[in-house]
């Protein structure tokens, strides 16, 4: 004969006793009101949570989520082209200054290279005419010029990007307060 | 219309249908809810959290190998998110919370003369979010989400055994404080 304890008690309710077990239960429930009184109370406890209604978020939560889902892919990809395009514009303005200089420096030597008799003086000459003209380009008033403008640009561009952050900080802070 | 499984719904926000996952947050959001709201006694965290969680599941979708069911994988999300929360209110959560071997007193929150103004269905609402963390936990998933005892073990991280006896512990509480009071009529 087992002893009706608590445990046997929420295992009955529960389906988890053996065959022989639940017949004894069920004699010891018969025989017993005090323990018949805790079963009716461990059911009436087990009943009441299985009727227990689910609670509910705000009816925008779903809407103001996804929201912010979307906000925060496309805030990364923003941020990702505007440097790209930055990086774009000085690699090229880069490429103009180093065009430039290789014109300069070809038709200042135009007239050597053709009189040269070998192909390596050619491009000794070709190297160090380049060599000249970078100098010239960036010595004295020219490098302040240039100097000047990239600054520009790197403090255009800094100014946007922050810019930038700072507007995608408040959205994903007005996403986040649901 | 036919009802995707989680899996589908899934594999389409993998492929880049990220609005999809909404169906995934309306299947799921009261359900978490629940269980946040319980655990953290306020239902601001509870939203702020639930909030959290789906941001999170979302990123790590493609950690989500589908070796158990999405849900077991999402709950375990919240459950880990709300103790970390209950950790940062730095709340006695490790010493409530760890040990199946705990007690706690629900009868004690109560005098006879607030019995005597209350419902069973009042009471035991009210009851559970009196319970430890933990507790009110198991309740919720077991009750409210319908999840199976081994569900239960693997989002909380404890053995079968653990919760069951945590799972007894809990209605044997409330079992108690119905019958201490009047309400008992209701039982015969």
């Amino acid at each position: 004969m087992i002893q009706i304890t608590d445990e046997i008690l929420n295992r009955y309710l529960d389906g988890d006793l053996n065959f022989e077990e639940v017949k004894q239960v069920r004699s010891a429930l018969a025989n017993s009101d005090e323990l018949q009184k805790k079963f009716s109370a461990l059911k009436l406890v087990h009943d009441r949570l299985s009727a227990y209604k689910e609670d509910e978020v705000s009816p925008d939560f779903t809407n103001k989520l996804m929201k912010q889902i979307v906000t925060r892919s496309i805030v990364p990809k923003q941020q990702k082209y505007f440097i790209a395009s930055i990086v774009t514009f000085i690699a090229l303005l880069c490429l103009v200054i180093f065009g430039f200089s290789i014109s300069a420096m070809i038709s200042a030597t135009s007239s050597a290279t053709s009189n040269s008799q070998t192909v390596f003086d050619a491009v000794a000459s070709l190297s160090e005419g380049l060599v000249r003209t970078l100098q010239q380009l960036f010595s004295g008033a020219r490098l302040s010029i240039i100097g000047s403008i990239f600054s520009l640009i790197i403090l255009i561009s800094g100014y946007f990007f922050f810019e930038m952050q700072k507007r995608a900080k408040a959205h994903l802070s007005n996403g986040q307060r649901l | 219309m036919r009802h995707l499984s989680d899996q589908e719904i899934i594999d389409s926000v993998r492929k880049g249908n990220s609005s999809d996952y909404s169906i995934i947050v309306n299947r799921y959001k009261n359900k978490a809810f629940s269980i946040l709201k319980r655990m953290l006694k306020n239902q601001f965290d509870a939203e702020e959290v639930l909030q959290d969680c789906f941001l999170k599941a979302y990123r790590s979708l493609n950690a989500f190998k589908g070796d158990s069911k999405f849900s077991t994988w999402f709950y375990r999300i919240v459950y880990n998110s709300a103790l970390t929360k209950l950790t940062s209110q730095k709340r006695r959560t490790e010493s409530e919370m760890t040990s199946v071997e705990d007690h706690f007193n629900l009868e004690s929150e109560y005098n006879s003369y607030e019995f005597e103004k209350k419902d069973v269905k009042e009471l035991i609402h009210e009851t559970i979010s009196k319970l430890p963390e933990k507790y009110s936990a198991i309740i919720t998933m077991f009750y409210l989400n319908e999840m199976t005892i081994d569900e239960i073990s693997q989002v909380m991280g404890i053995t079968i055994s653990n919760v069951k006896v945590m799972l007894h512990r809990s209605r044997n509480a409330l079992r108690d404080l119905i019958l201490r009071t009047n309400l008992t009529e209701e039982i015969i």
